[in-house]
């Protein structure tokens, strides 16, 4: 039984499709249009009574074209503070002339020395070129300049992303090359040679100014294992060939009964001219509804004896439909000391190489944070990041525990 | 991110003159054919057509937590603002919600809580499916311009529409970027943009599931000639339930709350635009016994599979 004939609609429907279909028209245009994406951030790190630095940081990057983006990124870094001289404390206090050998600075008994001198901004530019070259391999190429007053910085780099296996894998490769000019304060002072401890007196130089090489070679695969999980692995190779020693690093020089060498009781640290560091990095991503998880793992070794593990894990929670993040993170780093890592130097025993430098020690760190994100809208984004650093000795090198604050800012928006 | 590099984008040339474009995206086989030579516009189009299509799922998809439809379907009560597009869209709902007398609702959504077409016959209970209803009309909501307010426990879901009109908006793309003729395809919803240069259309094999006496057999699909326009397709032969001997199919009529009796397995029509088509379609499956007469009064090009 037919309860009433069908009216006839279509005009009627059609005109509002018509409506539908026109009065977005404008949008998807809009969309179209590639603005600028700005990331700027500021970062303030500060380590306990030693350096502070203040970083600002721009980034700019625009799709030029398809799937083809250039970018360029602006840093500013300001360093002051103190930093460890490399010397040991000692029961009676201590003097060291400054770099320059115009001045000097004294530590009291009992402290760890450290540089007050040090301080220093330093200015950088990078830029990078993102271009496919064939529907499944892109290539983005790069180059970036450094400046500081005794440190120049000039680099290139060159990085080729293969898609394959429906784009389920992606291998990569990169090389980059840079050079790298020092112009230390008061010239390079000459490997384990005293260091002057009056003021006015010349210390033993090698000449002005040296420079070191760095080439460097990445390998890496990526591989979509779900639609929820994502594999990462890297080899990376690096040989440094060059002036590779610290200028203002000194060692202390301890007689027979232990104390400081009645003269010259300091050194010029001296680190072999050539470096070569590999590493091994996995990370995977997993996604737990929105959230998504990463945890990272990275072995690192050299031919200077230094090797090292660093486990890090981050967990993003998104907050009232994705609109909040906050993301806690946890980072244990722990590392075998360079062969040639000394506390101190025993006065019968120089070696052809030295330094007391902690970074090369046996020691560990320990970060725990939090960041925050808002998103604001589809092209703003805010966050912010605090993290607490622990760097702890780990050897039987007792040199001073140190801690650190990191925090972050950062606004990223459409233009 | 892990979204974004599974995203694939295929591109491959065929010897009559045409590139085929494939992605995924709304659960459906994404293709483009594009008559040109030029593989760089080829993958140009492709891409844009998996972005927009990419952007329309995300914004309107009913299982995301983070679009405008999460909003609505959990602002307990309250007035959510809309942007332009959805408003767009919200409109459209209400119009034919008004020229289908009620039976095109994007509230029904909440109905599937009791009704799953498995091809079992598991047939809810009257009383569930009357305590459902209390959430399920487009006249329990409140729409002013740009303001949206869904009664708690109500939900609207655009599912209906969404597909034809993301072919139709990346058909619009398509003209804006080039004369060549494409025809877009998101799962057997497609829109061709015109003729070939030849003055031919596309072939096109809707997917008709077409079943023997016994419901065993598929047969051969339907074979189409589209030179210009939009063609869409509703229902599904293998969505539906048995009760007391009668076969439903997975068309709810929002109104009682029930299958559509008598609905055809599938209607496919052809009209202006892949929306409309779509529509119409959707439209003819709800009138059941009467689908056929429906569209004979709309003067339209359509294929009934009953």
């Amino acid at each position: 039984m037919q309860l009433k004939k069908p009216k006839p609609i279509r005009r009627l429907l059609t005109a509002a499709t018509s409506t539908l279909l026109a009065s977005t028209a404008q949008q998807v245009v809009a969309v179209e249009k590639t603005p600028w994406q700005v990331d700027s951030a500021f970062l303030y790190y500060s380590e306990k009574d030693r350096v502070t630095v203040y970083e600002p940081v721009v980034a700019v990057r625009k799709e030029t074209g398809d799937d083809e983006f250039i970018g360029v990124r602006l840093v500013l870094d300001s360093m002051t503070g103190a930093s460890p001289n490399g010397a040991i404390p000692t029961d009676s206090p201590q003097t060291f002339t400054a770099p320059s050998g115009a001045s000097s600075y004294s530590i009291p008994a009992g402290e760890t020395p450290l540089d007050t001198s040090f301080h220093d901004t330093r200015a950088a530019i990078s830029a990078e070129w993102e271009v496919p070259l064939d529907e499944r391999l892109k290539a983005v190429f790069g180059g970036n300049f450094s400046k500081e007053y005794d440190y120049t910085s000039l680099g290139l780099d060159a990085t080729f992303s293969w898609d394959l296996n429906q784009r389920n894998t992606t291998l990569t490769t990169g090389l980059s090359v840079s050079q790298d000019q020092i112009n230390p304060v008061g010239g390079v002072p000459t490997g384990l040679t005293s260091v002057p401890t009056v003021v006015g007196v010349q210390k033993s130089t090698q000449g002005g100014d040296e420079s070191k090489d760095i080439m460097g070679l990445l390998l890496g695969v990526t591989q979509v294992v779900g639609p929820k999980t994502l594999l990462q692995f890297n080899y990376t190779f690096a040989d440094e060939q060059g002036y590779l020693t610290d200028p203002y690093k000194l060692l202390s020089v301890l007689d027979n009964s232990g104390q400081l060498r009645a003269s010259d009781p300091y050194v010029y640290e001296k680190r072999p001219d050539s470096r070569q560091r590999q590493a091994l990095y996995a990370k995977g991503m997993h996604q737990f509804g929105d959230d998504v998880l990463h945890a990272s793992y990275r072995y690192y070794w050299d031919d200077w004896g230094v090797t090292s593990h660093t486990y890090d894990l981050r967990y993003r929670y998104e907050l009232a439909g994705g609109r909040h993040y906050l993301q806690p993170h946890l980072r244990y780093y722990l590392q075998d000391k360079a062969d040639f890592y000394h506390y101190s130097l025993d006065d019968n025993n120089i070696p052809a190489y030295a330094s007391a430098d902690y970074r090369l020690g046996d020691m560990s760190t320990t970060t725990i944070g939090l960041k925050y994100g808002l998103v604001l809208g589809e092209s703003h984004e805010f966050g912010a990041r605090l993290e607490s650093m622990q760097q702890k000795a780990e050897g039987d090198a007792p040199f001073e525990d140190n801690t650190a604050v990191i925090f972050q800012l950062n606004y990223s928006f459409l233009f | 991110m892990v979204t974004a590099t599974a995203q694939t984008l295929q591109l491959e040339q065929h010897e009559n003159g045409y590139f085929c474009s494939r992605f995924h995206a709304m659960a459906s086989p994404c293709e483009l054919l594009i008559e040109t030579a030029d593989e760089q516009l080829a993958r140009h189009l492709g891409r844009l057509a998996r972005d927009e299509a990419l952007r329309i799922e995300h914004k309107f998809s009913r299982y995301r937590k983070d679009n405008i439809i999460y909003q609505i379907n959990h602002s307990h009560g309250k007035a959510v603002a809309v942007e332009d597009e959805t408003a767009g869209l919200l409109d459209y709902a209400k119009f034919c919600y008004e020229l289908s007398e009620g039976m095109f609702d994007i509230t029904s959504g909440v109905l599937g809580k009791a009704w799953r077409f498995d091809g079992r016959t598991a047939v809810p209970d009257e009383a569930t499916i009357r305590q459902l209803l209390n959430y399920v009309g487009w006249d329990k909501l409140r729409w002013i311009h740009p303001h949206l307010t869904l009664r708690e426990g109500m939900q609207i879901d655009l599912g209906g529409i969404g597909k034809e009109y993301a072919v139709d908006r990346v058909a619009d793309l398509m003209q804006q970027q080039t004369d060549c003729s494409v025809l877009i395809n998101f799962g057997g919803d497609l829109v061709c943009t015109k003729a070939r240069q030849s003055g031919q259309g596309w072939q096109v094999g809707i997917e008709q599931p077409v079943y023997d006496q016994t419901g065993q057999q598929p047969a051969a699909n339907t074979l189409i000639e589209i030179t210009q326009g939009g063609l869409a397709t509703s229902g599904d032969a293998r969505r539906h339930i048995n009760r007391d001997g009668k076969r439903y199919g997975h068309i709810l009529n929002p109104k009682s709350g029930w299958p559509v009796s008598d609905a055809p397995c599938s209607v496919t029509v052809a009209a202006a635009s892949c929306t409309e088509a779509g529509i119409l379609a959707t439209l003819a499956m709800l009138r059941g016994e009467e689908a056929e007469a429906f569209l004979d009064a709309q003067a339209v090009p359509y294929w009934v599979v009953r």
